[in-house]
């Protein structure tokens, strides 16, 4: 179970956390913060150059439009993308699923979740 | 007359194909989302046979408003009885992409009793790495004719027209039911196997292609050749174009010096003289530097650099509620507002798109160059600082460029994040073309439609207000004496509005005029002042000024209001055509021109505390 089910409030219909999970508390920020933590951890935005990527699922921030508009690319679960180019100072990165290479901002990238294949 | 529909992914080359059949010259580029607009043409084998190329999209199924005006499009022409065939494009080398789409389309012309047919293109790239795939194999399993061609080179293309041939002649064949009723999850599923089935196994396209991005995506080189890209750009649009508008210019000039002495008539001497060889001036004079920015970002699009440009410059201007996708036309917005507002285009996202287009007007342009110049020469001394290294009129220049710029970037963001919810937006996915070489001659052609668009669509509406300024000008003193003429009683009726600047009649006659264009502005105070070839020289004006008392708080007044002020109707005429909304243009007009007017004041203010 993804945490914002378990801290509805925890998540807005933006792709960022929204400040107002801090001022509840230090008990919900350090909560939240270990959720984005983990959940970064296994997105494809966590990819490095070189490393590749199952894709398990899309998180529940994800609208729906989006999500099949990335099945349709070729992000289906199952598959694996490898990371190409990670661009520095947090530009999109560069993913190659099948045969097609596509960029990806962290506002998409980070609400794929995989497990990944090789070792970051 | 029977229709042909052209129809696939973007950047699967349809256009191209589009061009090689009808013979027609269509925009084409190596950059996805580069067809906006549904075209059609008669083919040059077959001219009782309409062929219709739509906007690619990567589905049916729309994600935006603007892909489902293409998707709307579609199903409404497989309910048209005279569209008798569907060509569907696919790229091979990104064979996944291209086959769920296209099982979407056979399976809606099935529903439809239109007969479809696969189009592979890019068979020359697989051809010349020495890869090979089964599109037997696929026809059989898509139960619809898959035709090898190769848009770039034209090989194949018979056998695309001997298949609307036979498509014609035949009708519709028998029905794939199996496909009928199949929902789009399935369709995606199978599109999946079938390319790992039947698609070109090996990956040396994408490692080529992966090996450059390595090195124009790297954080070093990447930045370097980034800004040794731009500088080029940069470079051609002022230092290029340049020649060539002083030809245009002073072909204008030639002509009208040997067409006015054959009039008799005095006044209408003056119009032919200044309104209409004026107004044609004065849009013709843009032609070289749309030309030349059309062929440069030509050569990016069809490159694939483009694309790796966007990605570099995304970070930074989402900061500021832009993608990087705005970053060419807002950096063209320096040199000029009219093609940076076409080069937008290419921004899929409706909200960012226009949110480029209210920046591009704040963007400082090469018209507001003599302004600053009068301006600065005017009211800063020529002093240096540091042994002449640093300027302190350069460092002005630089001030208010940099100003405006902020001003385009705050704008957006404040706008992006206060009205969020009322526009579309995408998220940034950006499909990264395969690198190749440009085609030249299409390049060319482009800039030459696209300059010509501008003449036919713009310079209507430009000659237009330019005969209307003539006459206010000029009557009821016959051109005798600017400010006794209706537009100097009406500069001396809004007076009160400038001189809370500090600024008398003059000054608001010269800023009405420079509606028109804003380097009209020096041109009139030099008539005001009774000082020739201000475009040249300014000199002499800026001593002018300075002697007739004008304060620094109302110089500097004066600059920020042109930074913030839309004073160019060139650039609203091709705002109110490319963003489909005269509104949008009307509404920047004034809202820029009332925060320009407040700006201006705020300063004139702060600078007379000094």
């Amino acid at each position: 179970m993804h945490l914002e089910h378990i801290i509805p409030f925890a998540t807005t219909n933006d792709n960022c956390y929204h400040p107002r999970a801090f001022g509840r508390g230090h008990f919900l920020a350090a909560a939240f913060t270990f959720y984005n933590l983990v959940r970064m951890s296994s997105s494809l935005w966590s990819l490095t150059a070189g490393t590749q990527g199952q894709i398990q699922d899309f998180d529940t921030v994800l609208a729906d439009n989006y999500r099949v508009r990335l099945m349709e690319l070729g992000f289906h679960p199952g598959e694996v993308v490898t990371c190409l180019q990670t661009p520095a100072f947090g530009s999109p990165k560069v993913f190659r699923v099948a045969n097609s290479i596509f960029s990806l901002d962290d506002e998409v990238a980070s609400h794929i979740l995989i497990t990944p294949i090789t070792p970051a | 007359m029977k229709k042909v529909i052209l129809i696939g992914s973007p950047n699967s080359g349809k256009s191209l194909l589009f061009n090689r059949l009808t013979g027609m010259h269509q925009r084409v580029a190596n950059y996805p989302g580069i067809t906006v607009d549904v075209a059609s043409g008669a083919l040059a084998a077959l001219p009782e046979v309409v062929l219709v190329d739509f906007p690619g999209t990567y589905s049916l199924h729309a994600i935006s408003g603007e892909e489902q005006v293409a998707v709307n499009y579609f199903s409404d022409a497989l309910e048209d009885p005279d569209v008798a065939q569907v060509l569907c494009l696919i790229d091979v080398t990104r064979l996944e992409k291209s086959l769920y789409f296209t099982l979407q389309v056979i399976r809606e012309c099935e529903r439809h009793g239109k007969h479809a047919v696969v189009i592979a293109n890019m068979m020359d790239v697989l051809e010349k790495h020495k890869i090979s795939m089964d599109l037997e194999g696929l026809s059989a399993e898509v139960q619809a004719p898959v035709i090898p061609i190769s848009a770039r080179s034209g090989k194949g293309l018979d056998a695309v027209l001997e298949q609307i041939k036979q498509g014609l002649a035949n009708g519709k064949g028998l029905a794939n039911s199996g496909i009928v009723d199949v929902p789009d999850a399935i369709l995606r599923g199978t599109a999946h196997k079938l390319a790992h089935k039947y698609g070109p196994k090996g990956d040396l396209l994408i490692k080529s292609q992966a090996r450059l991005d390595s090195f124009f995506l790297h954080t070093a080189f990447g930045g370097i050749v980034f800004f040794g890209i731009m500088y080029l750009m940069f470079q051609s649009i002022f230092t290029w174009a340049a020649p060539a508008m002083d030809a245009i210019e002073s072909l204008v000039a030639a002509a009208a010096s040997v067409v006015v002495p054959l009039i008799p008539n005095h006044i209408a001497q003056d119009f032919v003289q200044d309104a209409i060889f004026g107004g044609i001036g004065a849009f013709l004079v843009f032609v070289p530097q749309i030309f030349v920015l059309t062929f440069v970002i030509g050569i990016l699009e069809d490159s694939g650099y483009m694309a790796r440009a966007a990605l570099i410059c995304h970070k930074p201007l989402r900061v500021f509620g832009l993608t990087g996708k705005s970053f060419i036309p807002m950096l063209s917005g320096v040199a000029c507002a009219i093609p940076a507002i076409y080069a937008a285009r290419s921004i899929d996202s409706p909200k960012k798109r226009l949110l480029t287009y209210i920046a591009i007007p704040l963007m400082p342009c090469s018209a507001r160059l003599p302004v600053y110049t009068l301006l600065i020469a005017a009211f800063i001394p020529s002093t240096t600082l540091f042994g002449g290294l640093v300027g302190l009129q350069g460092v002005a220049m630089f001030g208010v460029y940099f100003f405006g710029m902020m001003c385009g970037l705050i704008a957006t963001s404040v706008l992006s994040r206060v009205r969020a919810e009322q526009y579309e937006d995408l998220p940034f996915v950006l499909e990264m073309p395969p690198y190749r070489l440009p085609a030249w001659q299409p390049l060319i052609r482009n800039s030459w439609n696209r300059s010509k668009h501008f003449v036919t669509k713009a310079g209507v509406i430009i000659l237009t207000v330019t005969i209307v300024i003539w006459i206010l000008g000029y009557f009821p003193t016959m051109g005798e004496d600017l400010g006794a003429s209706w537009l100097g009683q009406f500069g001396k009726l809004v007076e009160p509005v400038f001189s809370p600047l500090g600024l008398d009649w003059r000054y608001g006659v010269a800023i009405m005029t420079s509606f028109l264009a804003r380097e009209v502005f020096v041109g009139t105070l030099g008539t005001m002042f009774g000082i020739e070839n201000t475009d040249d020289n300014v000199l002499p004006l800026a001593e002018q000024i300075q002697a007739n008392g004008m304060s620094v708080a109302s110089g500097v007044a004066l600059l920020v209001f042109f930074a913030i002020a839309l004073m160019c109707v060139s650039t609203m005429a091709i705002l109110g055509k490319e963003s489909r909304s005269k509104s949008l243009a009307l509404k920047l007009f004034f809202i820029y021109g009332i925060a320009a007017y407040v700006m201006a004041l705020l300063a004139y203010n702060l600078v007379g505390l000094f």
